[in-house]
């Protein structure tokens, strides 16, 4: 009797031990997934960097390839600033399309919302940041291109 | 004839002057369905489009769904995934409605006011009638609206053992600003 309980208790041993890895293995995926953030986006490197204009005029053409191509990565457009916006209790910043209106718009991340406030209409930019893509919108009967998590690009 | 021709364009330059819509391509939408469980379900999207009639009291917001912003990268595709929002197919949420005492707001004159609205909020794709008290603050000529308030996720056919399990607020609290000029 007494030999048979030392037998399982190898077993015994093993399967606790297998459960505590995987415990911890599991634990530590959900530390690793809770506290993840978004990388910086000013050390990032831009997937296309392109004129602000050219840019916003490939999604009024067809905005089902541009989003397609453009949308989830980080791009980088150049361009004049045409427009500041009050957001809450930043800026934001806008490209537009003279002729139609369309228009890039950028919210700044959070470590770079100091920069917004740097920027004025006129100025001469280069800005980086995550395209969430593009819709026509029915309110301003344009293409708006919204990006978040941008930075000035120096 | 002459005295037409005459009231005509008076008529719609005095028109164009009051009927006035104001746009705003920077209102912010706030989206807070954390609970005791999880505190990372919640997001902002600063770059949504506003309108409001003056004349009116119509309001309409358009908010493109892959613009919310999470602090969390896994959340922020959980939320724009098939399961959840299904941003591709569904890429934006609107809301067309007005305010319904219009008459209690003199956009003229700075105030604040407390309002009625009533109109369709759009979700993936599902509408749902949606009636809050909302906030005109009217300062040197921008006005400024805000609306509180929340909505049953089931209502937009957003199901799911997050919901079920407590991890995702079955009725997230939604904060809505738009400053107007």
């Amino acid at each position: 009797m007494v030999e048979k309980a030392k037998k399982r208790r190898p077993w015994i041993k093993r399967i606790l031990i297998g459960i505590l890895v995987i415990v911890v293995i599991l634990g530590g995926i959900y530390w690793y997934v809770a506290t993840e953030k978004f990388s910086d986006t000013k050390v990032r490197k831009a997937a296309y960097t392109l004129n602000a204009l050219d840019f916003i005029r490939e999604f009024q053409q067809n905005t089902n390839a541009a989003n397609q191509k453009y949308t989830d990565k980080i791009i980088t457009l150049n361009g004049k600033v045409a427009e500041i916006e009050a957001a809450d209790t930043t800026l934001n910043i806008k490209f537009i399309d003279p002729a139609t209106a369309s228009y890039a718009i950028f919210a700044f991340q959070q470590q770079h919302l100091a920069e917004a406030k740097t920027i004025k209409i006129g100025d001469s930019i280069s800005i980086k940041g995550s395209c969430s893509g593009g819709i026509y919108s029915e309110i301003k009967e344009a293409t708006a291109i919204n990006f978040q998590r941008s930075a000035l690009n120096k | 004839m002459k005295k037409v021709i005459f009231f005509v364009p008076f008529i719609i330059v005095t028109g164009s002057l009051f009927a006035q819509k104001k746009i705003t391509t920077s209102a912010t939408i706030k989206f807070d369905a954390s609970t005791s469980l999880d505190n990372l379900p919640k997001a902002e999207n600063k770059t949504v489009i506003a309108s409001i009639n003056t004349t009116t009291g119509e309001l309409a917001f358009e908010a493109a769904v892959k613009s919310f912003a999470f602090a969390n990268p896994t959340m922020q595709g959980h939320f724009n995934g098939s399961a959840w929002l299904d941003s591709d197919k569904y890429p934006t949420f609107t809301y067309k409605g007005a305010i319904t005492d219009i008459s209690s707001v003199n956009f003229a004159k700075d105030g604040t006011y407390t309002v009625k609205t009533e109109g369709l909020l759009t979700v993936k794709g599902t509408g749902q009638k949606l009636a809050t008290p909302a906030t005109i603050v009217i300062k040197d000529g921008i006005i400024t609206e805000s609306a509180d308030f929340s909505i049953k996720l089931s209502d937009f056919g957003i199901t799911g053992a997050p919901i079920d399990g407590g991890k995702v607020s079955k009725e997230p609290k939604i904060s809505i600003t738009a400053e107007l000029k």
